[in-house]
């Protein structure tokens, strides 16, 4: 501790290095500050938390002097606040008196959350530099940054995703188009070709009306126009099959990158999905990839044959008449300013109609699937509404854009008919009046090669307009592409055996930073352990389970399968060693044996009916008119609850797995369902070390541990028996049941009566 | 489940006690102490239906309106909901630059100038149709522009891009 540098997040402010030099006291040292942001009267302020090695120091304005110390000895509690995007820290004083010492925004909650553990440990005389060994992982996983873009590190040393795989989008698109190369060269190729075919019949135009109308020579004519017939058969071949080979290579480009960006979706984090609409993430794997092949197509493509053709127009037209070159070329500054005008303009609107489009999306996704909630709660015309809504709000969104898109092309247009007509004008002149030679046939010739220049001058123009669609696209392409997948540091690491010994280590985890969804847990379940989590709705068991399965890996402390992290084994491997039953068993659209063969593929058909059997899922199967190939919807339409439950449980049996999870997987089933579930359910556990979230707590009779969880924390754990003489939580959970129990009961025989 | 209790008028005083907290006595006599209240629609409702949690983190009551109590009452109120629930209020965007896939946002509020980086245009700024845009920084803290007309010129020019 005596050598070490003080651990702070950045730079301290005048004030606090101030009070550093001048008030520390004789031994005492700065172990670690936390430079704060917001001041206690709520404006921002760079505020200093200082912890010495005996007090702790808050520099702040608004404190009397400038700053607030306290001894260790004299603080009783730290209590830290959490409320609506800041926190405040309290001291309550051994004297009684409670003062907030501290305000701060969420960007330095977690340091202060450490730090304010650190004080109250320490005023408990616990060892200081234990303590501090706390602080300093908490500091080093703050610190855990890129130094590009400020991210925080899955680990220190780790290349930051998002900047690894940071560039140009073209250069990220040329993955794509790559492999297309040879197709892609020969189209060129092809395309230059008819470019060049495209440019030949103004100068035999040219001679046509010159030479060979006015001398009539009948022989050159027929000449020219079989000539001017080849030209065109073969552009014609020429184009057919360069579309053909254009077609073959964008649908691949649009296969690879939809399967890349597929499967990127499919090892993103749970915390993505959290904050991202499924609609929004559809909209990306077809719209927005279909828009980028389009894009790829254009700048591998268009550009250069368009460029060729603009040069070899614009060489043409100064060999045949220099002075009309200039005169055709007036009106490109207009075109090229226009539209580096419209760009700026247009790409805002290209967001906004996505983000409108990705809500009508999000309806479409949310009210399909549950079209039959929809109409049991009549609420059919309230979906209508809530579409058109959305759906008006892009419509008028998409014909602002329009105003725009539509307004620039019409003025471009009336540009380049401007400069046809002065060359009609002046070239027209010159031919009257016999000046420079120009002939009527040059003249022609000339106003066809004029049309021809601006066709890509038009298309650099509008190339402003589709690169903003891409480049919109290309964003949100790129935020699946480039977001951090699942950590899966432990991959390769798989375990000959998992005997099923799990501990949880001073676990922390909250979903967001405004509330802990769990504090301080600590867990350990020993292989076979059949363990009930009980506890009110939103205590958290859930979020155990989340964390245990690897949805989340963003907490703090330890999870261990068998004495081992379960961040360092292969992920993969991981989750297939755990039977997960969920509450609302999500079924496939494909067929039941497929639903149940889904976590083993390539199961064979009797092991699949035995995890049927086992699961009390055979019998109701049977009895299905298409047996195991009856086919299943996306939430198993044509099933009931139980059933579909049942299969889920089959699902988990045929995994074969060392641990068994279970969520409330009987909470929405009637007492039979149940009791045929709970039959499958203990055939199943058998041996396996089992964790059951439940509801009802008499589904938990054959529980050895049960685990009470309350406002994120256990606050009860031990045999039904110890817990039932503890008379504490459970034990009233327990009495509550009982009594709904029965009244249930009571009004299924009603019912069955 | 016990009859949730509304407060409608001036059937209830509330003082401000300290800590964002306050104490509630009813007209009837009883008295409701260390209180903390909370909106229950923080982003649709500013002034509708605040819940008074008690140190339990159980709801004692739900006061409809701020506009409807006692003046007292709702001055007790607003400076522990302005406490609790802190967020700026954008009056100018200063900078905005994008950098490694980070918009980089200064702007000036109404608690002085801040720096922030937005993750992701599209899920961390919403647009109202109120008017007002919302703001999530990478640290989870909120701002607000509470009317996109209301802004300059350049500070519009500046968040357009991103609308």
């Amino acid at each position: 501790m005596d050598d070490a540098k003080p651990l702070i997040n950045k730079a301290m402010p005048d004030d606090a290095r101030g009070w550093v030099e001048s008030q520390l006291c004789d031994g005492e040292k700065v172990l670690f500050a936390v430079v704060g942001d917001l001041s206690l009267f709520e404006k921002y302020d760079a505020c200093t938390l200082i912890v010495t090695n005996r007090r702790a120091v808050i520099v702040d304005k608004n404190h009397e002097n400038g700053f607030f110390s306290a001894v260790f000895s004299d603080v009783e509690k730290v209590n830290v606040k959490r409320m609506y995007g800041n926190a405040r820290m309290n001291f309550k004083m051994k004297s009684g008196e409670e003062v907030t010492v501290f305000r701060y925004t969420y960007a330095v909650a977690e340091l202060c959350d450490v730090a304010a553990a650190f004080i109250e440990a320490v005023s408990r005389g616990e060892d200081i530099d234990e303590q501090l060994e706390i602080v300093s992982a908490a500091y080093e996983k703050k610190m855990r940054v890129c130094p590009k873009c400020g991210r925080t590190l899955i680990r220190p040393g780790a290349e930051c995703i998002k900047c690894q795989s940071k560039g140009k989008i073209i250069s990220k698109l040329f993955k794509y188009v790559k492999p297309q190369g040879a197709l892609l060269i020969i189209a060129l190729i092809m395309s230059m070709m008819s470019t060049a075919l495209a440019l030949l019949p103004p100068s035999l135009t040219q001679r046509l009306v010159d030479d060979v109308l006015p001398n009539k020579k009948e022989g050159d004519l027929i000449t020219i126009v079989l000539i001017l017939l080849g030209s065109y058969i073969i552009g014609t071949l020429l184009n057919a099959s360069r579309g053909y080979m254009l077609r073959i290579a964008g649908d691949r480009i649009v296969r690879y990158m939809r399967n890349d960006v597929y499967e990127k979706a499919q090892h993103l984090p749970m915390k993505f999905y959290d904050k991202t609409s499924t609609g929004s993430v559809i909209n990306r794997i077809s719209g927005d990839t279909n828009n980028l092949q389009a894009f790829a197509l254009r700048i591998s493509q268009e550009i250069i044959v368009q460029l060729f053709m603009l040069v070899g127009i614009v060489i043409i037209m100064f060999l045949k008449d220099w002075k009309l070159s200039l005169l055709a070329l007036c009106p490109v500054p207009i075109v090229v300013l226009g539209a580096k005008y419209f760009s700026r303009k247009i790409a805002p609107f290209y967001r906004r109609i996505w983000k409108r489009w990705a809500a009508v999306s999000s309806v479409l996704t949310d009210t399909i699937p549950c079209v039959r909630v929809v109409k049991s709660f009549a609420g059919e015309k309230r979906a209508t509404e809530r579409f058109k809504k959305y759906n008006d709000e892009w419509y008028k969104v998409d014909v602002s854009s329009a105003k725009i898109t539509t307004t620039f092309p019409a003025i471009v247009s009336f540009v380049i008919t401007c400069g046809s007509l002065l060359i009609w004008g002046v070239g027209g002149t010159w031919v009257i009046k016999g000046f420079g030679g120009l002939t009527p046939g040059l003249l022609v010739a000339f106003l066809s090669y004029v049309s021809m220049f601006y066709g890509p001058i038009n298309f650099f123009a509008y190339l402003s307009d589709s690169y903003q669609g891409a480049l919109s696209s290309a964003e949100r392409v790129l935020d699946i592409l480039d977001a951090e997948p699942e950590p899966d540091f432990g991959h390769g690491n798989c375990p000959e055996k998992i005997e099923g010994k799990i501990e949880f280590r001073n676990v922390n985890f909250s979903f967001d930073r405004a509330k802990k969804t769990l504090s301080d847990i600590n867990l350990t379940i020993e292989p076979g352990d059949i363990v009930g989590i009980v506890g009110t709705t939103g205590s958290g068991k859930s979020t155990l389970i989340n964390l245990l399965m690897r949805f989340y890996d963003n907490y703090d402390g330890e999870i261990l399968l068998d004495g081992q992290n379960i961040k360092d084994i292969d992920m993969g491997y991981y989750r297939s060693k755990i039977g997960y039953v969920q509450q609302e068993p999500m079924m496939f659209s494909d067929t039941i044996f497929n639903n149940i063969a889904y976590g083993v593929p390539d199961a064979h058909i009797e092991q699949v009916i035995n995890a049927a059997d086992v699961a009390n899922a055979h019998d109701f199967i049977i009895l299905q008119p298409d047996g195991y190939d009856s086919m299943l919807g996306e939430r198993g339409v044509g099933l009931s609850g139980g059933e579909r439950q049942r299969i889920s449980i089959a699902r988990a049996v045929l995994k074969n797995p060392s641990i068994l999870v279970f969520d409330e997987a009987t909470a929405s089933v009637d007492s039979e369902t149940e009791n045929q579930i709970q039959e499958a359910i203990e055939r199943l556990i058998y041996g396996r070390t089992t964790i059951m979230i439940a509801h009802r707590l008499s589904t938990l009779r054959k529980a050895n541990k049960i685990v009470v969880v309350d406002k994120g924390r256990i606050i009860e754990c031990g045999s039904h028996d110890e817990l039932m003489a503890l008379k504490g939580k459970f034990y009233r959970l327990i009495q509550i049941q009982s009594m709904s129990e029965q009244v249930r009961q009571q009004k299924e025989e009603e019912h069955f009566e | 489940m016990s009859e949730r209790l509304y407060i409608n008028a001036d059937e209830a005083k509330i003082t401000y006690r300290e800590f964002a907290r306050v104490d509630m006595q009813m007209y009837d006599g009883r008295v409701f102490t260390d209180l903390e209240p909370r909106r229950l629609f923080p982003l649709s409702g500013l002034t509708k239906y605040i819940t008074l949690i008690d140190r339990d983190m159980k709801e004692v009551a739900i006061i409809r309106d701020l506009d409807h109590i006692l003046p007292e009452s709702r001055q007790a109120l607003e400076k522990c909901l302005d406490e609790y629930y802190m967020i700026p209020k954008i009056t100018a965007i200063l900078d905005r630059k994008e950098k490694n896939g980070l918009l980089k946002y200064k702007v000036d509020t109404n608690y002085g100038i801040r720096e922030f980086d937005i993750r992701n245009r599209h899920s961390d700024i919403k647009n109202l149709y109120d008017g007002r845009v919302l703001f999530r920084d990478s640290d989870d803290n909120r701002y607000e522009i509470p009317d996109i007309t209301k802004l300059d010129k350049k500070s519009w020019l500046k968040i357009n891009i991103d609308l």
